[in-house]
């Protein structure tokens, strides 16, 4: 691994691995000719250009030099990810207020100089500004309240 | 005069009262998005675009530019007062404007950045309504040939402002055009690349794209940076440059407006290139290069100029032609097709209300900018004091809400979700997400008209250079790739993304 560029390579292997998942999802539409192109054409072309490219960009990244692995910053992407996934899992169960509690608290935790009390407070005035902009003052129709 | 019976039409539109209090609205959106780092336009528009559906088209259209160039103005308080860019067409505005600051000429450095920039938005202005009915004439003889080459110049305009690698950037470009197929074909009906799911039968959606990518991702990753905002507690008083420094800046604002004007109009132009470029010229035709850097007043008035010139003119190629040239212009078009507005060159007269409508409320906006951004300059300043552990879950709550009430459907988040991951991925690996979404919105145009131009050209490839605006076209392409390849350059264009 020593003198592999890890994030070019990564791209790289994501685009082979992307073109090769449309080659086979549109396997079995049309070609068509030149003159008259199919629904295939279009899109297996962009594909097998898209895994020549990874291929190109994969094989500079063998032979570039050393690049470690990007830094990520777990706690945030996780909690952030985790607020989203609530969103979707609770609104329609919970309504929207709970919902913005829920989603306000985990996404706060994100954050390192996370306070508790103010994130309670901030999620408790976030999810009363929420109800009333969304729902009473643009008219989205989302229930505010648990649904039985 | 035309100009003038079409500038009457569309002020009669722009002063309406619902229209003035939205373009009002996205000024004020603007100026706080741009004052307030880490929150950028593109993020703003992508989540307020599904807010704006239930609004007349004209005043969401009126609303969402509002935001693009109130951005501009909002940028440059905080790269004065903070040395921390709002915007990144603010970055050159750090270099003089917070030495001035430093210096104790806080008030005089806001005021010239405001100046610069109602002068240039006013020009801008004038310069869109007229370049258009030409432009607009010239694209009625665009066939599905010039398009399509018209769309390779705009994207490969926009793998040249790409920061990094230009072929990661172009690598960006081909997802964005595949994952733009996802659907039903258009010319014969068949699902394409819909893993069966009903949902992705119109294609996948572009909110949640566009969220995801700008909004989520954005964020997760800049959580993770460590936070520096101390505030520069100097009081800004005197606010009125004297008449030495106006004089100075006359110049300096012209030609910062020349060159945004022109930058923006180009494939992948708009503030951030206009307002490098215009530091660099003003620097060599200085006499006194070496004040720069140091507090000169004309390295804060033409960025300034140019990068709000750039961020107006930019909108051309979108109201003329319906192409993007830049990811912002690219949700514009977004906007436009969820209102059922097919963006080109028949908007001007098929709706020439809602066309001259959005131009005359630009110089609107920007006269309400300035009276927003010089006596309230106090009101921005103390906003930055707001911690952003308190903004961003605000943030991810929003996106939330947005991507959810396009089509009341959780399907919709998780595409998010989705989509969020992957441009964390992106980042990570340098491949910067806006190639991408640009790709994506021209994916379907491009393949219809490639489809189109074969066509009728009965499957002769040479077609697009047989006809000769596709040709120019194609041979501006080139030039463009060649600039891009050249060594010399791209030690250039590192240089100039590493300020």
């Amino acid at each position: 691994m020593g003198r592999i560029n890890v994030p070019d390579l990564a791209f790289g292997l994501f685009l082979v691995g992307v073109g090769a998942l449309a080659l086979v999802l549109i396997s079995d539409l049309p070609m068509g000719t030149t003159a008259r192109m199919g629904a295939g054409y279009v899109p297996r072309a962009l594909a097998v250009i898209i895994i020549l490219f990874g291929l190109g960009l994969g094989g500079r990244a063998l032979l570039a030099g050393h690049v470690g692995l990007p830094e990520i910053a777990w706690r945030p992407l996780a909690l952030i990810a985790g607020a989203v996934g609530l969103f979707a899992l609770l609104l329609p169960r919970l309504g929207l207020a709970l919902t913005s509690l829920a989603v306000v608290i985990t996404a706060g935790f994100a954050s390192h100089d996370v306070r508790f009390r103010e994130n309670i407070v901030v999620a408790l005035s976030l999810a009363a500004f929420a109800v009333g902009l969304f729902v009473y003052a643009l008219g989205l129709p989302l229930a505010i309240w648990p649904v039985r | 005069m035309d100009l003038i019976s079409n500038l009457a039409t569309g002020f009669a539109v722009a002063l309406t009262p619902l229209n003035l209090a939205f373009c009002l609205m996205g000024v004020i959106i603007g100026t706080l998005v741009g004052v307030l780092p880490g929150i950028a336009p593109i993020t703003t528009i992508a989540i307020l675009l599904p807010f704006t559906f239930t609004l007349p088209p004209a005043s969401a259209l009126i609303m969402l530019s509002g935001i693009f160039y109130g951005a501009q103005y909002g940028g440059s308080t905080t790269a004065i007062l903070v040395n921390l860019p709002g915007e990144s067409s603010s970055i050159v505005t750090c270099l003089d404007g917070h030495q001035m600051a430093r210096q104790g000429r806080a008030g005089p450095a806001l005021a010239i950045a405001a100046i610069a920039s109602f002068f240039a938005g006013t020009v801008a202005t004038v310069i869109i309504a007229t370049a258009s009915v030409p432009l607009s004439w010239l694209a009625i003889k665009f066939t599905a040939a010039e398009y399509f080459s018209l769309m390779v110049l705009g994207l490969t305009g926009s793998v040249a402002l790409a920061h990094g690698s230009p072929a990661k950037a172009i690598a960006m470009v081909l997802l964005g055009l595949l994952f733009g197929l996802v659907g039903i074909d258009v010319n014969t009906g068949l699902p394409r690349m819909t893993l069966n799911i009903g949902e992705l039968g119109d294609g996948i959606g572009f909110v949640p794209i566009a969220i995801g990518m700008f909004g989520i991702a954005e964020l997760a990753v800049a959580l993770g940076r460590p936070q520096d905002r101390s505030l520069l507690s100097v009081a800004v008083k005197n606010l009125w440059p004297n008449w030495l420094e106006i004089r100075a800046c006359l110049p300096a604002m012209t030609r910062g407006t020349a060159i945004g004007s022109i930058l923006g109009v180009l494939p992948g132009g708009g503030a951030a290139l206009s307002s490098f470029a215009a530091y660099a010229v003003e620097k060599k035709v200085s006499a006194t290069p070496e004040r720069f850097g140091k507090g000169a007043i004309e390295g804060v008035a033409a960025p300034e100029a140019a990068n709000n010139a750039g961020a107006q003119t930019s909108f051309i190629p979108l109201l003329t032609l319906g192409i993007p040239g830049n990811a912002i212009m690219a949700l514009m078009v977004g906007a436009m097709m969820i209102h059922g507005i097919q963006p080109g060159p028949q908007v001007m007269t098929a709706q020439p209300e809602l066309f001259w409508g959005i131009i005359a409320s630009m110089w609107l906006g920007n006269l309400m900018l300035i009276v927003l951004n010089l006596p309230l300059i106090g009101l921005w300043v103390s906003l930055l004091r707001v911690p952003y552990r308190i903004l961003f879950p605000a943030i991810v709550l929003f996106c939330c809400i947005g991507t959810f009430s396009v089509s009341n459907s959780t399907f919709d988040i998780a595409l998010m979700l989705l989509f969020a991951v992957a441009g964390v991925f992106f980042i990570k690996v340098g491949a910067e997400p806006a190639p991408f979404i640009l790709g994506f919105i021209l994916g379907p145009l491009m393949e219809e008209n490639f489809r189109r131009a074969m066509n009728l050209s009965r499957g002769n490839v040479l077609v697009f250079l047989e006809r000769p605006i596709s040709a120019a076209l194609l041979v501006a392409t080139l030039a463009l790739l060649v600039v891009l390849i050249l060594p010399a350059v791209r030690a250039k264009r590192e240089e100039v993304f590493q300020e």
